[in-house]
């Protein structure tokens, strides 16, 4: 009987939370280097493979092209379940979270997709430079306005959201502020304005398909007058009042709670900020000084967030609600069917959307409530139910491993080997002694049930897939 | 768990991809209408005309019974102003009841939390399709979301009865322990109100019956699923399902033809059933879609417009024809789309008004005057 | 300045819409010349939507004659449609990658008969892409996941086979493309080896065509080949989104990026949508901009006129050649200069 130690729960701990989480044969080859080999490789990963874009692009003509609403998504998945960098795209659906930009003001994938790979790009860097490509984003452009933000005539939609949602939080600027920060970022907008607006607009698939879009500065459409932003003058563009930005410890407190929030432990929504102080006051106080002491850079904050205590105590783990991405993803990872590109990847994403979570389109400006929020009797209904049949179809290959494993050294012949087995096999590394003795039980009962040993194991699979453990990381 | 008896029941079914109401309620009159639809038009001889000016498409023949039986009110020119003709804004304007900006909260999920106020019956709302459309969601309410009736429920794909009643009941003690934490007992709390509902809603068809015979198209086995949960008198009160695609660019004649013949059947099913059950003047339904499309077509359909007719039919409904049907001439057209002359707010606010019996300014998200079509 | 060393074939017209039904294509994937004069373009449709997969009939000229073929995995339909061949007959060969069929539909557009089913022995298919008749008017079907290629009467018998996975001559690693060449010979674009392999009309490896690379000469995941009767190699290098032509000795002669215009039926939507011609009119169809890669995927979703996905190259008795580009929905057609 395996039984993970306590290095391997830390280091399971960690892959959930920087990852989608690990099966036993790839946690028993993370615990001989350690779990700081682990951290280290997480942040500076080499030799990366992934299903590359050729293949997807052969395959699925509608991921390489224009992209409808559903196709990102599932084109996004395909990179979550075979990276072998899985921070990356953890990175992506982070800054996915907090910079929420949605299909029904685009309505063009390839759009947004391009602004997810901007977050691989950047999301593990520095912040500042983050933010500027965010002002450049075309995607980003669009969804609040700023192609409408004009000399002489703002739009302040760009600049209120990047200060209260995307860097310093409501409270730490003032109205003044917003409408000085819109008028740095005048000029700033997207090619061809008129007709790609125009064909946002209407959908227009026509006539060749949709045209991609791209950042244009109009100096001449840019307000070059004086502004005063947070007690700086001067004739403020939009890249210095990002400076002025990142140089807030608001903002550093910002960032670092919505990382504790992502990677630790939730917090409630980030309306309730103001109002609410932090689970965890001098994890932030951490974070925040990581956030200077390394000038901004992200992934140096992550390195000291996955090095605290408050991270690895064991108090966090299985502490927070799987978003259905990571939840879908991680099943996936643990099921090996993508071994190439398939039709099925568009069912699969299609799950996450059932369960509450429509990668690139998310409810609103303030992206997706966490948490339990991302509970409700239908989603939890869908997410038991895609757990439970993905992790007992034997088709699956990687399924098929894990049955092949768990017999192949009798672990499925004792009730309390089996459960335990199964719980690791599925990345589950720690559970309450209530629900053990739950699935102990079940074992015992099935056997006088169902005597073929594939069955046996494949509805334990299925049990462990209805914990409330598996369905927390 | 059961509702009051004859508690009023909404349905909304979704035309989904933008249904040309200018093919579905025709102006056979009017000179423009054959001018500007030189290839994708009905003829005047196969219009199945409902007054001097307008009449149905051909394929609508158990709608216009029922129109004739006075059941059926006809909404035209209905939009909201500045109109977007992208699928999914203008579909989420609709959704929410909000045009000037993004929400994610669902009239209809606001109506139920009116109706239900602390969650207590969790299938207050039942969508029938898969994932939950925002017209429906609003925090904290409970809405089950329906793939297919039989079914329904949790681990429905474990072939071995025995082995399933033994994981539901791991399930129910995994979820009915008092939790190491609150996030634990809120999940345990849902799992249980998702068996429970599950339970329920499988038990529909059971106690159903009926003579009548659904035509088999996914939209008129929605129809018949809701008609099962109806009878099941679950207190049920908003439904929703939706058809599509209605996007018709081209090939229009027949695929739109085809679209209406399936809704229009299945309508006829339903209201026959509802009768049969004694349930049709406890029922409305609206039909929708979220946008027309152009006035001229593009020689063998039509692209994205504005404005629209929608429909509420139902046994208490005032048939009739609300709203006035757009002009045509080019100086009232907006953008070469028909103007619509009143906001589908009005429509949102009648139903929660005066058929569920809500208070219609949060749901409707503002006041609006009201239409006639219910008492 | 889309043309290098010589001009080999120059622009002629594009036909072609984005349509999901009728009149137009849906993420078209190859385009079949009938022998009578017509063009029968399969659209693939995009995955999650049923409609949109047809095959489109239609002329030179950019007349429309109808549609037949629909999805789904009964008789008559398609998944994942990927190639198509006319024989002398008029009637059509379709490949299907998803349900690993090749269905036949007769000269009316009805459903003929079909034959495939999954597996890597003799006969059977694993992702049937590419197809083209041989000289003796047997169908030659690329079997891409089993990295060969295999040859069937009309009527599905298995005759032969060649080829197998690997990177040396003769090997293929996920093949697309096939044609035969006037005088018999097999070519077949050697999708992830980057390069196009001759073969005799038996399966001898005989030639390889191209590197991998960016730069003149040099393929990137090519899609498609076509012959013409002097040996003339004209190559869909799908990855580089561009055609390339190489001399019979495999030298370099021509690399087209792509110059597509209105056709007359996006003119036809133009003219009815008139907000949308008059933006169009004022936009600067192909701006400068700089790229986060050197994957000319990018500029291609960025300028319309470019070649973006193209799946197909075919040519004609008259040496026109049809590019069939999936990612905008249209087929661009070149002249001999």
């Amino acid at each position: 009987m395996v039984t993970a130690t306590k290095d391997m729960q830390l280091i399971s701990h960690l892959m959930r939370r920087a990852g989608f989480g690990v099966g036993l044969p790839e946690l028993e080859s993370l615990a001989q280097n350690g779990y700081n080999e682990t951290v280290n490789r997480l942040l500076k990963p080499t030799n990366v493979q992934e299903m590359t874009d050729d293949l997807i692009r052969r395959y699925h003509h509608e991921q390489s092209g224009m992209m409808g609403q559903n196709n990102p998504g599932a084109y996004w998945l395909y990179k979550m379940i075979t990276t072998t960098d899985p921070l990356t795209e953890k990175m992506a659906l982070f800054w996915h979270g907090i910079f929420a930009t949605g299909y029904p003001k685009i309505t063009q994938g390839k759009v947004l997709n391009d602004q997810i790979r901007m977050f691989r790009r950047y999301g593990t860097g520095n912040f500042r430079t983050l933010l500027l490509e965010l002002s450049k984003d075309p995607a980003m452009i669009v969804w609040l306005d700023n192609h409408d933000n004009h000399d002489g005539a703002i739009n302040e939609n760009f600049g209120r959201e990047l200060l209260e949602l995307f860097s310093m939080g409501v409270g730490n600027y003032s109205e003044q502020d917003i409408k000085e920060t819109a008028r740095a970022f005048t000029g700033w907008t997207i090619g061809n304005t008129e007709y790609m607006a125009l064909r946002a607009e209407r959908d227009s698939i026509w006539p060749y398909g949709r045209i991609a879009w791209h950042f244009e500065f109009k100096e001449d459409d840019h307000d070059s007058g004086e502004k005063e932003f947070l007690g700086n003058t001067g004739r403020l563009n939009g890249d210095e009042i990002i400076d002025i930005i990142c140089q807030q410890e608001s903002t550093a407190r910002f960032i670092s709670r919505h990382m504790y929030h992502f990677f630790v432990a939730d917090e409630p929504p980030v309306p309730q900020w103001p109002y609410t102080p932090p689970r965890d006051p001098k994890a932030i106080d951490t974070l925040t000084q990581a956030y200077f002491d390394n000038d901004y850079d992200i992934r140096a904050m992550l390195d000291i967030l996955f090095n605290s205590e408050f991270f690895k105590s064991e108090d966090s783990w299985h502490e927070r609600v799987k978003s259905p991405a990571e939840l879908v993803a991680g099943i996936l990872r643990l099921t090996g069917e993508f071994d190439r590109p398939r039709r099925e990847i568009l069912d699969r994403s299609t799950q996450a959307i059932y369960m509450g979570q429509h990668l690139i389109n998310p409810p609103s400006v303030e992206g997706w409530h966490q948490g339990t929020e991302w509970i409700d009797t239908g989603t939890l209904v869908e997410r038991l139910n895609f757990a439970s049949q993905q992790m007992s179809n034997v088709e699956n290959p990687g399924v098929a491993e894990i049955i092949g494993r768990v017999i192949g050294d009798g672990s499925h012949q004792a009730d309390d080997s089996l459960v335990q087995r199964c719980l690791d096999e599925m990345g589950v590394t720690s559970v309450s002694e209530g629900t053990r003795s739950i699935l102990e039980n079940f074992a015992a009962q099935n056997r006088d049930l169902e005597n073929d040993a594939t069955q046996i194991v494949a509805q334990m699979l299925q049990m462990v897939a209805a914990t409330h453990e598996f369905q927390r990381a | 768990m059961t509702s009051p008896a004859n508690a009023k029941t909404v349905v909304v079914i979704q035309l989904s991809g933008g249904n040309d109401a200018l093919n579905t309620v025709i102006p056979y009159n009017n000179e423009h209408y054959y001018d500007l639809r030189p290839q994708v038009n009905i003829s005047q001889d196969n219009v199945l005309k409902i007054n001097d000016e307008l009449g149905f498409n051909p394929s609508m023949a158990p709608i216009k019974r029922l129109w004739d039986e006075g059941n059926v009110a006809v909404i035209n020119g209905i939009g909201y102003p500045s109109p977007n003709r992208s699928h999914f804004r203008s579909m989420d304007v609709w959704h929410t009841a909000e045009p000037d900006t993004i929400s994610n909260e669902g009239w209809l999920g606001r109506a139920i939390r009116q109706i239900d106020p602390d969650g207590e019956n969790v299938i207050t709302g039942v969508n029938f399709g898969r994932g939950l459309p925002r017209a429906l969601y609003a925090k904290d309410v409970p809405v089950a979301s329906v793939g297919n009736l039989e079914n329904y429920g949790l681990m429905t794909d474990m072939k071995n009865e025995a082995a399933r009643n033994l994981a539901l009941e791991a399930f129910s003690q995994m979820y009915g322990g008092s939790g190491k934490d609150t996030i634990a007992q809120f999940i345990s709390q849902t799992g249980l109100d998702a068996l429970k509902g599950a339970d329920i809603l499988r038990a529909a068809p059971r106690q159903y019956s009926s003579t009548v015979e659904y035509a088999h198209t996914p939209i008129a086995q929605n129809l018949k699923s809701i008609s099962q949960v109806m009878s099941a008198d679950l207190g049920t009160r908003v439904f929703y399902t939706q058809h599509g695609s209605f996007d018709t660019h081209s090939g229009e004649l027949s695929a739109h033809s085809k679209l209406w013949q399936d809704v229009s059947e299945a309508v006829g099913d339903f209201t026959d059933d509802l009768k049969e059950h004694g349930q049709l003047d406890d029922t409305l339904i609206l039909m929708f879609s979220e946008f027309g499309r152009r006035i001229k077509d593009n020689g063998a359909g039509t692209d994205h417009g504005s404005g629209g007719s929608a429909f509420v039919i139902g046994g208490a409904v005032n048939g009739g024809t609300y709203g006035e049907f757009p002009s045509l001439r080019s100086e009232d057209q907006i953008e070469g789309d028909m103007r619509f002359n009143n906001d589908f707010r009005i429509t949102y606010s009648t139903i929660a008004d005066r058929w569920l019996g809500l208070d219609p300014v949060h749901i409707a998200n503002g006041t609006f005057e009201q239409f006639d079509f219910v008492d | 300045m889309t043309t290098r060393t010589r001009q080999f074939m120059k622009y002629s017209h594009t036909i072609g819409l984005s349509t999901m039904s009728g009149r137009g294509f849906y993420y078209p994937v190859d385009t079949a010349i009938g022998e009578d004069d017509r063009l029968y373009t399969v659209s693939r449709s995009l995955d999650g939507d049923p409609r949109g997969i047809r095959v489109t009939i239609y002329d030179l000229a950019s007349e429309y004659f109808g549609t037949f073929g629909e999805s789904g995995e009964d008789d008559g339909q398609m998944i994942w449609p990927t190639g198509v061949a006319r024989d002398t007959q008029g009637r059509t060969f379709v490949s299907d990658e998803f349900t690993n069929r090749i269905t036949v539909f007769d000269v009316d557009g009805d459903f003929s008969h079909s034959w495939g089913k999954m597996g890597s022995g003799a006969g059977e298919l694993d992702g049937p892409s590419g197809v083209a008749f041989d000289r003796d008017q047997n169908l030659l079907v690329v079997d891409h996941h089993n990295h060969r290629v295999q040859r069937y009467s009309q009527n599905g018998i298995f005759l032969s086979e060649f080829g197998s996975f690997g990177s040396a001559n003769g090997e293929l690693n996920l093949p697309w493309g096939i044609t035969a060449s006037s005088k018999g010979d097999i070519y077949v674009a050697d999708w992830r080896n980057d390069r196009i392999q001759q073969f005799s009309p038996d399966g001898e490896y005989l030639a390889s065509f191209g590197r991998s690379g960016r730069d003149d000469g040099e393929l990137f995941r090519p899609s498609s080949v076509a012959v013409d009767p002097d040996g003339y190699v004209y190559v869909a290098d799908w990855g580089n989104e561009r055609v390339q032509i190489f001399d019979p000795d495999g030298g370099f002669v021509q690399s087209i990026r792509g110059e597509a215009t209105d056709s007359k039926w996006a003119e036809a939507f133009l003219e009815i949508n008139l907000e949308e011609a008059a933006a169009r009119d004022r936009a600067n169809m192909e701006p400068e901009i700089k790229f986060f890669n050197d994957d000319p995927h990018e500029e291609s979703s960025h300028i319309e006129k470019y070649f973006w996905a193209p799946t197909s190259l075919k040519l004609d008795s008259e040496g026109r050649m049809y590019v069939t580009e999936s990612n905008r929905h249209r087929v661009q057609i070149y002249d001999k200069a």
